[in-house]
């Protein structure tokens, strides 16, 4: 088991690392060879976030209130994540896919990074330089450069979605497109449902 | 060259012909000279990407933008 927890940190190091310079080559990689086990290095780093982001929710030191929140949002992650794999995975057997279930389920869970980073960036943010933000020179600048981090994420994000369906799920970007042209709505009233339970205002998808 | 790297060239082969290349008609040259450097190091082109977004909101928005941060901020 410690044998196998170094390798599957080495293997995750590896590939994080890929995603961010090798994008293409090293999603390829983790469908086909990926192991499930490197995830819990991806849940680790969750659970890190989901604490802070329930010290920064309830802000106080309540446990009980503490441990509802972080429960909260695990169990809300965990069931987001299961569902988007379960909606591609269908909605890719609609159009003929042949790829393999774990490796789409691994490749998504490695693409939860660039969400998790923005998440934590905007927590610390939030503490740092708490909204709303003014129409001042500093402020308009703050918001142009929170705009551009932003945008450089959502499009890494896009990016290592339509990796993982191409590589996942086997299928040619008609095909992508179609797969998505039937999950987003999904996904959307879900999120719109966890934003209206009050867990997530921006889905953690 | 020995079996056994023979053999390991024959499996990568196989890995990457499997899944076809994409194409899009007469709009394959410029797919393929986006994606070329999407493959690799893509954060230059993600900036660029993200910089013609941001430009674009200010522009149409102006100031507003910041309501846009504000509410963003608030959506962890």
């Amino acid at each position: 088991m410690g044998t196998s927890l170094v390798l599957w940190g080495i293997a995750f190091s590896r590939n994080f690392i890929g995603l961010l310079t090798r994008p293409y080559e090293t999603s390829r990689r983790i469908v086909d060879h990926g192991k499930p086990g490197e995830l819990i290095f991806v849940a680790i780093v969750l659970a890190c976030y989901f604490a802070l982001a329930s010290l920064v929710r309830v802000a106080s030191f309540r446990p009980f209130l503490l441990t509802r929140e972080f429960i909260e949002l695990v169990f809300a992650t965990s069931t987001t994540y299961g569902l988007a794999v379960l909606l591609f995975w269908s909605a890719g057997q609609l159009v003929g896919a042949h790829g393999k279930q774990k490796g789409l389920a691994i490749m998504w869970g490695y693409t939860l990074i660039p969400t998790l980073v923005w998440f934590l960036a905007t927590s610390l943010l939030y503490v740092i330089l708490p909204p709303p933000r003014t129409t001042s020179t500093q402020g308009v600048v703050f918001s142009l450069l929170f705009l551009l981090f932003s945008g450089v994420l959502f499009f890494w994000k896009a990016t290592l979605a339509y990796l993982t369906l191409r590589f996942g799920l086997r299928l040619s970007l008609t095909k992508i497109l179609i797969v998505l042209a039937v999950s987003l709505p999904v996904l959307g009233a879900y999120s719109i449902g966890m934003y209206r339970i009050g867990i997530f205002r921006i889905p953690f998808l | 060259m020995t079996t056994g790297t023979y053999q390991k060239f024959v499996k990568r082969w196989e890995e990457v012909t499997d899944l076809p290349p994409q194409t899009l008609g007469p709009l394959t040259p410029y797919y393929k000279a986006l994606t070329r450097r999407l493959k690799v190091m893509p954060w230059p082109l993600l900036v660029i990407f993200s910089l013609l977004v941001v430009v674009g909101l200010y522009v149409l928005l102006g100031s507003a933008v910041t309501l846009i941060v504000s509410l963003l901020q608030r959506g962890f």
